[in-house]
Parts: C-alpha cells; structure tokens; sequence
C-alpha cells in the first residue's frame, strides 16, 4: 500500500521549516507509514466480493431494462403524438382552408330600401315629418300675430324645432 | 498498455455499462476501500456495509466521473459514505439518549455492531482510536488511496501545509503509542 505517490516529503518540509528539520519530518512520515504497512488490514472476504459482484450485475440488469423500458415509452408516446398530429392534419385538409362562409345582412329594412317615396313608407319618418310640418304652421301662425308675445313661443318653438332636428339628425347618424 | 491506459479503458468500459469492467474495478480496489473504513470504524461487518455501499454509489455514479485521478474521486465517495455512517451512528446516539435509555435498563449506548467471530483488534487499532477523528481520517486516506499529497489537500479542500502538518503530527503521534 501507499507505493503509488510519489511525494518527496523532504522537499515538501523544506517549504516550510530548515533542511535539517525536513529530514527529520519526512523519516517521521515514513516510519509511521512503515508500521501502516508492517500492519496490514484484514481484506474482504471472498464472499462479500462475489456478494458485491453480483448486486453490480443485477443493479445493471435492472437499469439496462428500465432505459429500455422508458424508450419503448418514449417512442410509445413519440408515435401516439404523430398519429395524432397526422389525423388532425387529414381533417383539416380534408375541410379544407379556404372555404370561409360570409353572411351578409342589411341594418336598413328591405321594404324602406326598395321604397319610392321615404317620407311616406317609413312609418317613424311620416311621423316626424307631420310633426315639422305642424310646427313650421305654427310658426308661420304666430309670425302672422300681430301680438307682441308671439316673439317669445317663435323663440321656443325653434328651440324644440332645432332639439329634435338635431336629434333627427343624430338618428340617421346611428342609423348609417 | 500502461496502467492508466488500463484503468482509462475499463472506467469507459464501467460507462458503457459493462459488468466485466466493473467487476475488475472491484478487484483493484476493494481492498484498499475496504482497509480503509476497517482502519476508520474498526469493524469488519460495518467495512463490509460501507464497501458495498461504495460500489453501489460506485455503479450509480460513475456518469458523473469526468477524468481526473480516478481514485481521488473514488475515495471522496468512499469518504462522504464513512460520514453519512458517522452521523447516521451519531444520530441513533441522540435518539437512544433521548429515550433516556439508561434509566430503564435497556441497552445502554448506541449498539455497535458486535466483532465478526474469530475479529481480533490488533495494537494499532488500539492505537488509532487514540487519536483524533481528522487526523485518523487523514493517516487513512492517505496510506489507502495513494493519492499524493496535493490530491490530498484538494480532496479535503486545505492548504498543502496543513495537510502536511497534521499527517506529520498524526504519524510521529502513533509511532509514539506503537512504542
């Protein structure tokens, strides 16, 4: 044993402390070392080596099958995703890409679209054109009155004409 | 072929998961493992769990062996393996001590397993227990792994001198007990 090293333990001291102290130093390490060998330990038994031996085989064995094992359910796995993929894939070849259903639709009501005359076949326009057509009268009315308070209903009457032209307006805003 | 190319090729050998390789790592070295925790643990049923242990871990790591003196790296296995036993040992203290053992009769200390029939404890077992846990360690692993004393150094994460301090004091001391 310890034949393997090959320190020089004299070298090793002198680093440290005089020439004549590492001499001295490396003989301790020797002659201590020189009773290690002159006082060998007992060895394994025949029996444990061929125990050892043995479990290495078999912890061998079973590792040799379970890599074994895990490849076959790798690829198992590796194959059940590229079936899956190729069946999606013949699907949605099959359907096809392209073929993109577009529905069309119109806010504005057929009969009102086709209409000739608006004002008479859209039932809320008919009503607010009689509704402007009434107030203009009024207005033309109270514009006639030769009494000094027709100023003031002339006044509000545009105030509530202006209201709902604006809100006609608005209407047909949303309604485009 | 050299020794190293030899052991180069059967640790690739052990790599490649080859039982025949592994089986002549176990020749070549089992005895040195196995003087080596004799030497620590003075007991040969314990030398034989913790030399199994080691070429168990031995199989389970030898992925893990990326070149390097390969007995360096062998013997810090069978190193960190003899502390897992001592502290697995130190915990069985605890807990026998914990139960306050004494008290009730019982088995009185941790139970060192009993001397293989036929054990005899030689002088410089006797001896070596006399010293200090490091230093008996440090004696050990350099006379049983042949590794130099730099390896050494590195293995056990020291400065070279005092490597060389305590295997010196370590080694006069037991020629002083050996008388």
């Amino acid at each position: 044993m310890n034949g393997g090293n090959e320190d020089n333990f004299k070298e090793l001291f002198e680093r440290f402390v005089g020439p004549e102290q590492a001499g001295e130093g490396a003989e301790d390490i020797f002659k201590g070392e020189q009773i290690l060998r002159e006082n060998p330990a007992p060895g394994p038994s025949r029996e444990l080596i061929a125990g050892i031996k043995s479990d290495i085989a078999r912890n061998l064995q079973r590792r040799r099958e379970n890599v074994f094992r895990r490849t076959r359910y790798e690829v198992a796995a590796v194959a059940a995703a590229i079936i899956v993929a190729a069946t999606i894939g013949v699907q949605v070849f099959e359907r096809g890409w392209g073929e993109h259903k577009a529905a069309y639709g119109s806010i504005v009501p057929a009969a009102i679209w086709d209409s000739k005359n608006i004002s008479v076949d859209d039932a809320g326009l008919a009503l607010l054109t009689a509704r402007v057509d009434e107030m203009e009268n009024e207005i033309s009315t109270l514009q006639k009155d030769k009494n000094g308070n027709g100023d003031k209903a002339v006044e509000e009457l545009e105030v509530e004409f202006i209201e709902i032209d604006s809100n006609f307006s608005m209407g047909q805003l949303l309604w485009m | 072929m050299t020794k190293g190319n030899s052991l180069a090729a059967i640790i690739i050998g052990c790599k490649n998961g080859d039982a025949e390789c592994f089986s002549q790592i176990v020749d070549m070295y089992s005895g040195r493992c196995y003087g080596y925790f004799y030497r620590l643990t003075g007991n040969g049923d314990v030398s034989d769990e913790l030399l199994s242990e080691l070429f168990v871990k031995l199989v389970e790591n030898i992925g893990s062996y990326k070149g390097g003196v390969f007995e360096s790296w062998l013997f810090r296995i069978a190193t960190n393996i003899f502390h897992d036993h001592l502290r697995a040992k130190q915990r069985r203290k605890r807990l026998f001590e914990s139960f306050d053992i004494q008290k009730r009769g019982l088995e009185p200390q941790t139970p060192e397993p009993k001397k293989s029939e036929g054990e005899i404890t030689d002088k410089l077992q006797v001896q070596l227990g006399k010293l200090d846990d490091g230093t008996q360690e440090l004696i050990m692993l350099r006379f049983y792994s042949e590794l130099s004393l730099k390896e050494i150094a590195n293995l056990r994460a020291e400065p070279i001198g005092t490597t060389l301090s305590r295997l010196h004091r370590g080694l006069k001391k037991l020629r002083e007990l050996m008388g």
